[in-house]
Parts: C-alpha cells; structure tokens; sequence
C-alpha cells in the first residue's frame, strides 16, 4: 500500500462508505427508543417503528405479531444491507466482508453440531442460524464425527478452513470439544482478521486494531468466566485466549491463574482501560459484565466513524445494527412479557 | 383573474364538529377540497390519537387489498381503473367491507393454496420422469449388459467375498448452481466410494413457486455399503435435492416412466380445473377491488384528519383548527350544515384571530398554472404578498423571445405547442407516463406563448432560419449611390466591398417599417451593427423590468400598511436606479433621435461619457450630447449617492423610533393595533404584524434590524450594477442564436443548394442535406438552445426582477383532499 491512500479510497469505496454512513444516520435516536419503551403492545411498536427508516419491514406479517417474527425481520433486513453492499465491494474490501461474516459462520457450524449431537433436526436448528453466516455446505455439518472429519469434507471450501489448523484433533465432537473447537476457532479467526487489518494498513489498521483488540480481551475475560467451575484444566485454557489484545501476554498468563470472579477482576485493574468496566459492573441498575462489555463495545464502534477512509465504518455498522437490533428485541420482549421494570436496560447507541 | 395578483384572503376557521357527524362532515370536505386541517394533536405520539383502532383497522384492510392485488397481478390481469363517485363509505360499513374481503382472500388463498400444491406435485412428478428417462445406465449394470469386459472380471472377483454387498443407487435432481458443490462434498466425505453421474435435463421445467423456466441436474449415484448410503443422503438432504426410487431393471424403470407420464395427465386435468376455478375468484376480485379501495383509501385519509382534532371538553364534539379561503367560507357552513343534518346537532364554523402567518392561496387555471410553477420554483410568496405571475406572463415568453428571435424557430415551436393544447384533452395525451413529455405538456401554454413572441422578435430581427426575407422595399439604394458616385465597370470589378454612404442624396430613403433592413444581411458590418443595437436594446429592457420590479413593491408596502418604506425605500431605490442606468438609457435614446448620418464622424460616445459622469471629468474629444450635460450628470450622481445612507438607515431609524414612542406610551407592552378579523376591518387582515403588534419578546433588536437593512441596501446598489449588466446576456443568447442558425445555413444547407447544375443530382442530393438540416436544427437550435434560452430567462426572472420586491417566504395552502386519491 502506498501512503495517501485516501488520494484514491474513493475510487474504488467510496460509496459503499458514502452509503454506510447514511445508514448509520438512520439508527434509531434516543428519543425513538423513549417512544419505544413507552409502547403498550407490539402493535404499537410496530407503527413506531414504521416512523423511523424501518419503514413498514413488518406491513406483510400476518398477525399476531410476535418477537421473534420482528427479530427475524431485523435480521432479514440487515441481511439484505450487507448483501448489498458486500456485492458492490472490490477487493480489498469483499475480503474484509467476508472476515466479518465468518465469525457468524463459526456460530453456525458451532449451533449445528450442538444441535447434531442433541439429535435435533437440522431444519430446526437452521430457523436459529444467523443469515450472515448463511453457506451452501452448512446443513452437511453432522456427517462429520471428528474436527479433521469436519474440516476434510465440509469446510475445506469455506473461507474457515485457515482457521482449523489449530484445531485438527482425532476426538469425537462432544459438547465439551465442541465448546473447545469453537474458541480455538474465534482465536485463529480473530488472529487471522488482525492480521488482515494490521497488514492493509493506514486508517484501517488505526481504527479497527483496537476494535478487534477489545474483541479478543473480551472473549479472554468472557472465556475465563465461563471455565470456573468447569474441568478444563488451567493450561487448556490458556490456549484458547486470543493473543492480540491489550492483555496479551502478562494479563493472559494472570488470567489463566485466575480462580474466581475477583482474582479476575485483580487482573483487569492493571489495565487502564479494563479497569473502569469492571467497577461498573453491579452498579447502578445491575448491569452484568456482558452488558458492560456491550456498552464500551458501542462506544467504540461509534469512534470509528470518526475517521474516514477506512474499512471500519462497515464493520462498525454491522455491530452497532446488532446492537440496535438487541436492544429493540429487549424492548419487544419486556413489551410482550409484560415486565416492564427492566424496559429500560437497553444499551442506546449515541 | 383578480386573485391572481395576489393571494387570497386566508382565514383561521374554528369548526365544532358534533361526534355522530364528525365522520360525514369531513368526508364531504375531503370531496370538495376547500380546507386545509391544522394538527392540534402534535404533541401526542401516533399510536395514542383518538382514532388510532379505525385508522389501523383502514391500514389491514389495505394489507388484504395489496394481497389480492398482488394476486391478480401475478395472474397477469389489469385492475379496472373505478368509475363513478365514490365517496368514503359510513364507519358502520366497515365492518361488512372487512368480512367481504376477507372472505375473498381466504377463498383466493385456498384456491391460489391447492393450485400451488398441484403444481409442486407436478413438478415432481416431471423431475422424477426426467430422472428416469434420462438414460442414466447404472455403470455396473451396463458393464455386466455388455459382457465380459476388462473390469467386470476385476470387479467380480473383487466382489467374491462380499456377495451379499449389492450396489445401490440413489437417483434425483438438483438446481445445477448447487451440482459442482454436491459432486465434490460427495466425493470427499465418501473417499470415492461411490460413482456419480450429472447430466442436465433435456427440457426447462417451470419452478412452481416463481413460475419460470429452469434446466435441472439430475445425478445417479452408485455406492456400495450401508454407511456411505446415509451419508449420501444426508448429504443429498442438505442440499435440497430431490431423490426418487431408482428401479435397477430397464424394463421396471420404462414402466415406472410409464405410469408417471399417465399420473402427470391427470394431474394437469385437475389442474386446469382449478386454474379455472381460479380465474373465476381473480374475475370477482377485479370486479371489487378499485371500487373498495378507493372507499377505504378515503376512509383512512378521513380518520387521519380527524386525528389532527381535538375533543372538547364535554366530548360532545370534536374541534378543528383548519384554513380555508374567505370566499370559500359560505360553502365551507352550507356543507357543514347539510352533512351534520341527520345527527341533529348542527356543525358550526366560525373565524378566529390568529398569530401565524397564514398559508398563501392562488388559484391557477390551466393556463396560468404553468406561469405560476416558475414562480413557485422560486418560492412561495408570503401571505398576500404581490403575485409576479401575472406579469412574468408577458414577459417570461417576451424575454425568451428576445435570445430566441427567429421566425422559422418560433414558428416550429408554435406549431408544436398549439398541437399540444388542441390535444390536451385527448385522455391518451394527458395520461402519458413519460417524464419528458409530462414537463413539456405540462408547460404547453408558456411553449405556445414563447413561440408566438419568437416569431414576433424574429420579425423584429428580420431572421427566419437566419435568412432575412424582403417584406417592404428596403430603405437603402444601390442604384442611388451607383449613380451618384459615378461606379465605373473596371471600378467595380476591382472592388468587391462598396460603401454606401447614407449622406449621398437618395440612398437612405427613410428607416425600414418594421424590424431590421434586409439590406443589413448583405452588408458586411451586419455584425457590429446588430451588437450595437441589441447591447443597447439589452440595457434598455434590463432597466425597465427591474425598475418596473421596484414599482411593484409599491404595491406590498401599501397592502400591508407599511407607508414609511414608500418614502424610506422604494422611493431612494428608484432614484438610484433611474438616475444612473435610467440615465443611460435616456443618453441611448437621445443619441438614437440626435445624432444624424451626416455627424456621424463627429458623433459623441456614450460610453465616454458614462465612465467620466462617475469621475466628474470630461474629455475634449467627446463633444456633448446636450449642453448642460455635464451639470445635469453631477446632480445625478450626488443625487443617488444621497440615497444611499436614506436607503442604509431610514428604516431602521424610523422602526426604532416608533418602538420606543410606543412604548413610552403603552409600558406594559400592550398589544396595539392587533387587527380583528371581520371582513370589514379594512386592509390588512392580520398579516403581517406591524412592528408595534409584536409580542414584547419579539420587539425589535436594533442590531438585527440594522443588519438586515444594511444587507439590503448593499445588495441592491451592487445589484443595480451587476444585474444590468446581467441583462446583457439578452445580446448574447441572441447574438449566439443568430450566429449558430447562420453557420448551419452556411454550412449544410447552402452546400447543398449550391451543388450540381444538373437537375437531377441536386434533387438526389438535397434529400439527405435537408434531413440533416432539419434534424439539426430541431436538436441543437430547438431544443438546446431553447434550453439555454429558457434557463437565462428564468434567471433574468427569479434574480434580477423577483429580488428588487419579491420575498416568496410562504408556504401554499394544500387543502385536505381526496382528489389526488381518486387519480
């Protein structure tokens, strides 16, 4: 890459990023979701968010409307966003959008073979996937019995098949080695998507390194919380954590020590940025560590429009949509569960 | 006509509503579209107005409605645009309108339902005979057909001690996007223990869902075991594919091909019955459809009205904030009390006083419309503000005109626009789609007008497709002056420019009746004669239109009572505009009538002299026009440089005197002069409020009103300047027109009249040189260039004339009507 790239971003994305950043206008404010929290039924929901840029995406749901249906919609929608501007895209830009949707792909491999190993049906499971992370080979996911099983005839033409190379084992898929696949998967895709970002360089690198850098801290946090208690042993876990955040390497290795939620938060008060996160957590109206990860994770989806000429702008709205689209399903379900006490517990994206 | 001048009077109406007629009086007034509702609601969110149920009830009706539509559009049928009055149905009606469609939808989606399951079922049955007479020849078995062959040995003997291992078969269809991806997951995750064959079907088989046509691929997979067997078809599952029974005997499969070709007959039958049966249930809905939705459309527009008013206290009425056009108030309370009639109470309107300025109301006719979209493209005026439509009607087109003078052109695009306006009720004319088309029918009557004036100026220049045409004897003799000068031949032959010199005797026998001399088209200072002409032509109509623009802001200053601007603006305007340009003009005018042929060397220059009128200087070179001119100058300059600081700050001054008079007088800060809204209250109505009617809080602020002032006064003494200058581009549209319609005369047509003597070839010849000629004048002389000219005359419009008087601040009164929903 030259340097002044910004001389020449436009020819090939700028309206993609023209196009993203007027979608990101549309987000709902803070007074929609006032109005929202006020809604009495979902019906009432429904038409106010037909005043916003969601139009009437719920005019052909037949009644009665229920969270789910909205929530498929949403996804739907956002679906058709990225699908569009995923087909206007030149490289190098197609390749960072099909980093985003790998993270969605893992998820979905991860979902079937939970649900193969419950014998679930995979019709089912696949109402559950995320249409992001949508492949032709997906529903073929539970002939496969071992990791190497899996990677040799399913995913080997899918853009995941780099990320298994940590992860050829000859064990049979059981819900723990599931769980482990999972996160050696994250780690080798969040490693991979790094390295991308780190090496197109310029604005790109400025902005989405430290998006991805929380990313991987938050799934070492997230990891370690989740292994208390458990029988992965000390050392297994270390290896799952990602090692390209702040963390990495000293806050890694003291994390891997860690034996409950204090020790833990011990690690994260040597972190300027952690620490604050952390003493937030159980404050005031409860928030849980996941909620506060949420918020921090908003606030800085929202810096990267600050820049302009980087890639980060669509992965940015892609988090922040989901964002939004958690917090309406929140709204939705205290509407329909008629527990309105926590309505107001949404993460408003600023 | 008269309202044209102005906009009409807008009155702030108060109606009561009594709740049981609520409903029919609305409707009615949608029916005739006389007013315009005010949200009284607008604090209150959607979803909690008064009649949210009905408006929601309206908008799943239209949900079934865009269900059948879609229906009988899939059908490939057109909806029948309704006929008739209909008017938005009673509420009580809703409910049965509501059982009637729905019970509609539901028979259509049992039909649409069954046809579709047939289909699916047909579609199948296509693919599996598809399959099956394919001729996919299971490769073992036609190994072993054909007898010993190199592997059969191998193979069987292979096969010894697993006799009992059969080789099965899995056959289907799959989409061919999916084809490549099955092959290759199949062959890696069963290690190759299987013999796949794909081949595309023979025929297109139509998609049940979306009805179009599309090859498949069929494959035939060998495999031997059971376990390779489940995953195939788990494999085969994921991707969708269709698998039937595969028979392994060729006699089996033809007879298995047989009775599927016998099953899809009848299914077809069935059907063709229900396709019939359909098109009976689309005919209904066709017939129902536009009628009912149009009512519901109404319906809805009803209630959503209704939303944006209030309830009374006792809830015994609704109240309505609406505008409505002062002449249309005994309209407005016939149709109120005729449609709240039957419920007793009696609806009431009556006028209440308001503060906001009210919305601006101009009735157009078919005519005038197009003239007042060019203003309101500029900006709606304010409430009763002076219209310039009325005027831009003589001089847009005349202005137009002026860049586009030429007979022949104007002619064409007469011809053009009339044929339009002969045709404008034709219904194929008015309901064409085309956006094109639309904006030229649109603005038919200004295309006829600005034609007609084409012509006119074309005259005027003596130029029909550049050629001037001899109407009267010209004024000029050669003949004169042969004799007179005494031209010998060898003089002439040596000489190819003469002069003719109108001080001779008799070869300038007098100017040419009308318009410009065709001798001039044969001169050779054509050219610089018609630029001294049309620059001065240029000036001269810059400055009356924009002095005529300032005359026009007489008429707001009076209307609205404001006097002290006759005195404090518009009169120092117009002497600073009149004592320098309409100076010029009147030295252009002089000169014309002074100067004869005969001091035509000694002639002074006008331009000398306006340049040294400003540096109160004189050359020796430049006589005078008139003695006292040099006096008559400097009275003029100090004169409109006097006017200047009237200009900068005699309004504010004297605003600001009036305020604190009026407040010494009145402390509290009364409200004076508050204008009652009774008819006869005079002039002004209530808009717009003078200085001393303002609220306390909104008095004046010194530093602001001496702002604007001072961004007034500049912009109108620097725009005196450059808009008359701006008006030269009057000459040279004109002059670039003329230029562009002589080259292509010179260049094509010419070339071709002046080529071969012999009959024949300059006939042959000229067809293709006149196509192109027309077709080139039509496009570039026509079109572009009438845009071009269009474009600066509707600049000369909006910037130079509508600034010196015309705010256009206003927004238009859109009455609440049903008429665009009937469209």
């Amino acid at each position: 890459m030259l340097e002044c790239s910004e001389l020449y971003f436009n020819v090939d994305h700028g309206f993609l990023e023209g196009l993203v950043r007027g979608c990101k206008a549309s987000l709902l404010t803070q007074q929609d979701y006032i109005n929202l929290a006020q809604c009495e039924t979902l019906e009432d929901l429904k038409i106010h968010l037909q005043t916003t840029d969601y139009g009437n995406f719920l005019a052909n749901q037949t009644n009665p409307l229920t969270v789910s249906k909205i929530d498929t919609e949403m996804r739907k929608r956002l679906c058709r966003e990225f699908y569009y501007f995923r087909n206007n895209s030149l490289e190098p830009l197609s390749t960072f959008f099909t980093y985003m949707t790998c993270s969605y792909m893992i998820d979905n491999v991860i979902l079937l073979m939970n649900g193969a190993l419950q014998k679930k049906s995979v019709k089912e499971i696949l109402v559950k996937c995320h249409p992001l992370g949508r492949f032709t080979e997906m529903e073929a996911v539970n002939i496969a019995e071992t990791p190497s099983d899996l990677f040799n005839a399913v995913l080997v033409e899918t853009p995941l098949a780099p990320f298994f190379q940590d992860c050829m084992s000859e064990n049979t898929l059981d819900e723990l080695n599931i769980e482990l696949l999972r996160n050696k998967l994250y780690k080798s895709y969040l490693e991979a998507f790094y390295k991308f970002c780190k090496n197109h360089g310029d604005v790109t690198a400025e902005v989405m390194c430290p998006i991805l850098e929380f990313e991987a801290d938050r799934r070492a946090f997230i990891i370690t919380l989740n292994s208390f208690g458990t029988e992965l042993s000390k050392e297994d876990r270390e290896t799952l954590y990602p090692t390209i955040g702040k963390l990495c390497p000293e806050g890694l290795r003291l994390l891997a020590q860690a034996e409950d939620f204090d020790q833990m938060k011990r690690v994260a008060d040597h972190y300027g940025v952690y620490k604050p996160l952390f003493e937030a957590v159980g404050g005031n109206g409860g928030k849980t560590l996941e909620d506060v990860f949420y918020e921090h994770e908003v606030q800085i989806n929202v810096l990267a429009f600050n820049r302009q000429f980087h890639y980060g702008v669509f992965y940015a709205y892609v988090k922040l949509k989901e964002q939004e689209m958690r917090n309406i399903v929140w709204i939705a379900e205290c509407i329909s569960q008629r527990h309105r006490t926590k309505i107001n517990s949404y993460i408003p994206i600023l | 006509m008269g309202s044209m001048f102005r906009g009409e009077e807008v009155a702030l109406v108060q109606l009561f509503l009594p709740t049981a007629a609520a409903y029919s009086c609305v409707s009615q007034l949608g029916e005739l579209g006389l007013v315009e509702f005010r949200d009284l609601n607008a604090s209150v969110s959607a979803f909690q107005r008064r009649f949210v149920a009905d408006v929601r009830r309206c908008e799943e009706l239209e949900k079934t409605f865009t269900f059948l539509q879609e229906e009988v559009r899939r059908a490939g049928l057109a909806l029948p645009v309704p006929e008739g009055r209909l008017p938005a149905p009673p509420p009580r009606d809703l409910l049965r309108i509501q059982e009637e469609t729905d019970r509609l939808s539901q028979e259509l989606r049992d039909v649409r339902g069954n046809q579709q399951a047939l289909q699916i079922q047909l579609h199948q049955l296509r693919l599996h005979s598809a399959v099956l007479g394919q001729g996919h020849v299971p490769p073992l078995a036609a190994a072993q057909m054909d007898g010993p062959s190199e592997r059969t040995p191998l193979l069987l003997s292979l096969g010894g001690p697993h006799k009992d291992l059969r080789v099965n078969f899995v056959a289907g269809a799959v989409e061919p996007h999916k084809a490549a991806a099955l092959e290759r997951l199949l062959w890696r995750a069963c290690r190759g223990f299987l013999i796949a064959s794909f081949r595309e079907t023979e025929q297109q088989l139509e998609d049940p869902v979306t009805g179009e046509p599309a090859t498949w691929m069929t494959f035939l997979i060998s495999y031997w075991g059971e376990q390779i067997g489940q995953k195939i078809h788990k494999i085969t599952d994921c991707f969708h594919c269709h698998v039937f029974p595969f028979l392994e005997q060729e006699e089996a499969r033809r007879a298995a091909l047989q009775q599927l070709q016998q099953q899809s007959q009848e299914l077809q039958e069935v059907l063709g019955e229900t396709e019939r049966f359909l098109s009976q249930v689309l005919g209904r809905v066709q017939q129902l459809l536009p009628p009912r939705q149009v009512q519901v459309r109404k319906m809805k527009a009803v209630y959503l009205a209704l939303n944006q008013c209030s309830v009374s206290t006792t809830h015994k009425c609704l109240i309505a904030e609406v505008w409505c056009a002062t002449r249309d108030l005994p309209v407005l309370q016939e149709v109120l009390r005729d449609s709240s009639s039957e419920a007793g109470v009696s609806a009431v309107a009556h006028r209440i006083p308001c503060q906001d300025m009210p919305p601006t109301l101009i009735r157009t006719n078919r005519f005038t419309a197009s003239f007042q979209g060019i203003v309101d493209a500029y900006g709606v005026g304010r409430y009763q503000e002076v219209n310039p439509a009325p005027y831009t009607i003589v001089t847009f087109p005349f202005l137009f005109a002026v860049m586009f003078g030429d007979v022949g052109h104007g002619l064409l695009m007469f011809l053009f626009a009339l044929a339009m306006v002969l045709a404008e009720d034709r219904p194929a004319v008015k309901t064409a789609q085309n956006e094109i088309w639309q904006t030229f029918f649109g603005g038919r009557y200004l295309l006829l007008l600005m034609g007609l004036f084409s012509i006119y100026t074309g005259f005027i220049y003596n130029e029909c497709f550049s050629r001037a045409t001899t109407i009267f004897p010209s004024g000029w003799s050669v003949a004169a002056m042969a004799n007179q000068s005494g031209w010998s031949d060898a003089f002439l032959a040596q000489h190819a420019v003469l002069t003719l010199d109108p001080s001779v005797k008799g070869v300038f026998l007098g100017p040419y009746p009308f318009g410009i001399d065709p001798v001039w088209s044969l001169a050779g200072n054509h050219l610089s004669f018609l630029n001294s002409f049309k620059m001065k032509m240029s000036v001269i109509l810059g400055v009356t239109h924009m002095a005529f623009g300032v005359v026009l802001g007489v008429f707001n200053h009076l209307h609205f009572g404001q006097r002290h601007r006759l005195l404090l603006e518009t009169l120092p305007e117009l002497t600073f505009l009149l004592g320098l340009f309409g100076y010029l003009v009147f030295l252009v005018v002089y000169k014309w009538l002074s100067a004869s042929a005969t001091s035509a060397a000694s002639a002074p220059s006008i331009l000398i002299h306006f340049i040294n009128m400003f540096l109160f200087s004189r050359s020796p070179s430049n006589q005078p026009l008139f003695p006292g001119q040099e006096v008559v100058q400097s009275t003029l300059v100090v004169l409109a440089l006097a006017t200047v600081p009237v200009l900068l700050l005699g309004t504010p001054l004297y605003l600001l005197c009036r305020q604190r008079r009026h407040s010494r007088r009145d402390p509290a800060g009364r409200q004076v002069g508050w204008v009652g809204h009774l008819p006869d209250s005079g002039v002004a109505g209530c808009w717009p409020l003078q200085a001393t009617s303002l609220p306390p809080a909104l008095q004046l602020v010194p530093s602001e009103v001496f702002m604007h002032q001072a961004i007034h006064t500049i912009e109108f003494c620097l725009g005196c300047i450059s808009n008359t200058a701006s008006y030269l581009r009057l000459w040279a549209l004109s002059l670039a027109h003329a230029q562009l319609s002589e080259v292509l005369w010179a260049m094509v047509m010419r070339l071709g009249l002046g080529m071969g003597r012999e009959v024949g070839v300059a006939a042959v010849a000229l067809v293709p040189i006149f196509a192109a000629f027309a077709v080139l004048t039509v496009a570039i002389l026509l079109v572009m260039e009438g845009l071009s000219a269009f474009l600066h005359a509707l600049r000369l419009h909006w910037v130079e004339f509508q600034n010196k008087f015309y705010s256009g601040t206003g927004y238009k009164l859109s009455p609440f009507t049903f008429a665009l929903e009937d469209e």
